[in-house]
């Protein structure tokens, strides 16, 4: 092809013995916008780590607008137009919003200064581009909440003058809402002959949005079609390497004389979230939606103790109303946090430590790192964790397994209560089954489980009662029988 | 402003604590010493700070960006004796003040080179290179006090009016490296590769020249406060600067910054350094025991930032 933007031919990586890559080839047009599918640990990450410079390839060539390149370092890649939004976010927390969306240069004009009124203003347009108008760009990005941190990323990107730009898991963390907002944009890129690579597990996306699908499967590209020619179960066959069926998941009915395992009463904090009220039985999977900003990670937190109560109380039948996440994790609770990389993951520390800080296993007064590993390989089979081995640490792993194995820690401390905050995020939709499939078979045992998700089929499919929170406010509280999109929807943006 | 946000700013920025530190031991001494308020003493007092504050100033930077610099004490040893003996032997003063910010500026590019390029942790390089320029200084003198008392000494114990030189160079580069860490691309670079290297370089900043630049910053920042010291006391020592390093240190974090990076205003870093001058002083004039002075300046440090960090801990961690 002559008219490509970038084409890639043998791309090929191994990290250390682990070959990442088997000689991918993939080429790209201006205006185009490619999808770019795979399992957790197919090498997704790792080859578009290449194309923007991010990471050194051991074979293959690259050529950029028809001429052999060779990018050594992000600068280049970023000078030549590409833009490269990674999986895991990247703002500088300390700095100001406008500084992350001019990081590098920050429009300094012919004086040398930065003409802080100026790059404010600029800031805001952009800002206000992305729908975001209600960001004040003074503000440090490091107090703006994941779903905000994920929108000044993309306006970063309009920020620069993008040829290519490359989006890794980019509504990860988004409600539907803001999600459409964000394909608004994308085809208005496109249509000014941008090329985007997009990167996702949703499928409903990719057909939204591409022009093309390419499907990696163990570093290899396994499909390579326009979307029109594309079903969703062929690239699930693709993905995995065979056909593959969802068993429909039956959400379990609660018995109305279960015991209660936890009853809020009104409960808020200061300002942000409540009152709510509910009262959670043996077995029970509440399912949280809202959209971004609705309170939905503050409620968690109130429950498990990470913020002061304000208002209202927590009653639970052994009395014990936690303060701390300590007294939390002591009490039968276990959380599952949102921002895997910042409040999840100890990077450095192996995967068997991952799992086990939840839960030691100590023999004779010292930790008995045996039973420490086998504690983790009974998860590493179960959840399908792709891995060297439980030594290896947890950073080296792909998105969507470190988010395996910090569930994995959740259920190792066998908890009464399970919280998640978007138990799915960036997990393929095998293992998302995998999950789900994991998550009733525990209700059914006797956990009750509260999860928060911004993915509605999520929520309808796992839920046996949903609660929609809209502004801090619950809007909804209802039994899953019945319950129609719409309805929760309604709810969600309900003024109330 | 309202009020409530006066007081969240205070309650929130250990620069402001620090800031009111300084306010209540001013205020005390001016009543406690009748000399304390002499132009005299004032100007003795902006000496003080002078040094600590100039050389703070580097080192706040190399803390900002994720580092640290030990190795400061040493270069002003270093750089002091540069002066006297460069200037001694060819006779030209300038060529003195040149040696002694050369002497700096080269420590400081070494210190930048090995840790970035040989990837070895700062701690350990300056730790290196604090007893690599020590040795040094005794090494050329032969461990003997060099006389410095021609013009380039000036800049040391030289007033204007009642105002010493070196406290109007601290002003001056206190508004030169405030402007530098929050107008200039390169300061702004500064805070990013602090706070997260990682980013910082996904974002196409230079991280190993950044790094680089900060600390050829700071060693050439010590230089001048070698010349500085040594013409104070018209006599260069080679253990002129003796366990300075904690000092700077000291008012950098009293200043607000945070030894993790990423964090920390300039102007706090030279309210730090004044604290500590004042402190100096007030011992000197209430005649209490030089010993005494050095448990207080450790634990106005533990006071001031630990209220600082009982005021945000929820954010922490
Ligand atoms: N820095 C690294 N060191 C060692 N191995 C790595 C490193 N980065 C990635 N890997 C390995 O490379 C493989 C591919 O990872 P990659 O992140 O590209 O997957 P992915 O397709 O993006 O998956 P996901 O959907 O989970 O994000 C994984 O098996 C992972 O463990
Ligand atoms: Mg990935």
């Amino acid at each position: 092809m002559t008219d490509c933007l970038l084409s890639a031919r043998g791309i090929a990586k191994s990290f250390d013995q682990n070959r990442v890559l088997h000689g991918v080839d993939f080429d790209i047009s201006a205006g185009q916008v490619v999808a770019l599918l795979g399992e957790n640990g197919a090498g997704k990450s790792t080859f578009v780590n290449i194309l923007s410079g991010a990471l050194p390839r051991d074979g293959g060539t690259i050529r950029w607008g028809g001429e052999e390149t060779v990018f050594r370092d992000t600068r280049s890649a970023l000078d030549a137009g590409i833009i490269h939004i990674h999986q895991e976010l990247s703002l500088i927390s300390s700095l100001s919003v406008m500084e992350n969306l001019f990081i590098g240069d920050y429009m300094t004009g012919r004086s040398g200064l930065i003409d802080r009124k100026a790059l404010a203003a600029r800031a805001r347009e952009l800002l206000a581009r992305v729908g975001a108008g209600h960001i004040d760009p003074r503000v440090e990005a490091g107090s703006l909440s994941t779903a905000e941190q994920q929108i000044v990323e993309i306006a970063k990107a309009l920020a620069r003058n993008a040829r290519l730009l490359i989006l890794d898991e980019p509504t990860a963390s988004l409600t539907p809402h803001e999600a459409e907002a964000l394909f608004a944009i994308v085809r208005d890129l496109r249509a000014h002959g941008v090329a985007i690579i997009f990167i996702s597990h949703r499928f409903d996306e990719v057909f939204a949005i591409s022009d093309r699908v390419v499907v990696l499967r163990d570093g290899r590209v396994v499909g390579d079609r326009p979307v029109a020619e594309t079903t969703r179960a062929g690239i699930i066959a693709d993905m995995t390497g065979r056909a593959f069926t969802f068993d429909a998941l039956e959400t379990p009915v609660i018995a109305e004389d279960a015991p209660v395992r936890l009853k809020a009463d009104a409960i808020a904090d200061k300002g942000r979230v409540g009152p709510v009220s509910f009262a959670l039985r043996k077995g029970e999977i509440l399912g949280i939606f809202g959209l971004v900003g609705a309170g939905r990670t503050e409620l968690l937190e109130l429950l498990c103790g990470l913020r002061p109560l304000a208002g209202g109380t927590i009653t639970r039948p052994d009395g014990v109303v936690p303060r701390s996440s300590t007294e939390a994790w002591r009490s039968g609770l276990a959380l599952l946090p949102e921002g895997r990389k910042t409040n999840g993951i100890l990077p450095s520390l192996s995967l068997a430590e991952n799992v086990a800080v939840a839960k030691r296993q100590k023999s004779g007064g010292v930790l008995d790192l045996g039973a420490e590993k086998s504690l983790f390989a009974r998860f590493h089979e179960a959840l399908g964790i792709v891995c060297s081995g439980p030594g290896q640490p947890i950073r080296r792993l792909s998105g969507g397994n470190q988010q395996k194995v910090i569930f994995a820690r959740c259920l190792a401390s066998e908890p009464d209560i399970l919280f998640l905050d978007e138990p799915t995020h960036g997990v393929d939709v095998r293992t998302k089954a995998d999950i789900y499939k994991q998550i009733q078979d525990l209700a059914k045992k006797g956990m009750s489980v509260v999860f928060v998700s911004s993915e509605l089929p999520e929520v309808l499919a796992l839920a046996s009662t949903v609660m929609v929170l809209s502004r801090g406010r619950q809007t909804l509280l209802a039994a899953n029988r019945g319950l129609t999109e719409n309805d929760v929807l309604t709810a969600a943006f309900a003024q109330a | 402003m309202n009020a409530e946000s006066v007081v969240r700013f205070v309650r929130t920025r250990r620069e402001a604590t620090v800031l009111a530190m300084l306010v209540l031991v001013f205020i005390g001494l001016t009543f406690a010493s009748e000399f304390f308020l002499t132009g005299r003493n004032l100007s003795n007092v902006a000496r003080q700070i002078s040094v600590v504050g100039i050389v703070a100033l580097g080192q706040a930077l190399v803390i900002i960006a994720g580092g640290i610099d030990l190795s400061v004490g040493s270069v002003i040893g270093l750089s002091a004796v540069t002066a006297a003996i460069v200037s001694a032997t060819t006779g030209m003063p300038s060529l003195g003040i040149a040696g002694a910010i050369g002497i700096g500026m080269a420590i400081g590019f070494a210190n930048g080179v090995l840790i970035t390029k040989l990837r070895i942790n700062p701690f350990i390089t300056t730790l290196g290179t604090l007893s690599i320029a020590r040795g040094a200084a005794l090494l050329i003198t032969n461990g003997n006090p060099q006389r410095f008392d021609n013009w380039a000494a000036f800049l040391g114990y030289g007033k204007i009016g009642d105002i010493p030189v070196q406290f109007i160079l601290l002003v001056v580069l206190t508004i030169l490296v405030w402007l530098f860490a929050t107008r200039t691309r390169w300061g702004r670079n500064v805070y990013a590769v602090g706070d997260n290297a990682r980013a910082a370089r996904l974002a196409g900043i230079d991280v190993a020249k950044t790094r680089i630049l900060v600390f050829t910053v700071s060693g050439s920042l010590a230089g001048l406060g070698g010349l500085l010291l040594g013409g104070m006391l018209t006599n260069a020592n080679p253990n002129l600067g003796l366990g300075y390093e904690l000092d700077v240190i000291a008012a950098v974090i009293l200043g607000g910054v945070a030894l993790s990076g990423g964090r920390g205003s300039i102007g706090g870093v030279v309210i730090g350094a004044a604290l500590i001058g004042l402190l100096r002083n007030a011992f000197v004039l209430l005649n209490v025991s030089g010993y005494w002075q050095t448990i207080t300046i450790g634990l106005v440090v533990i006071l001031a930032v630990g209220a600082d960090s009982l005021n945000r801990r929820s954010e922490e961690d």
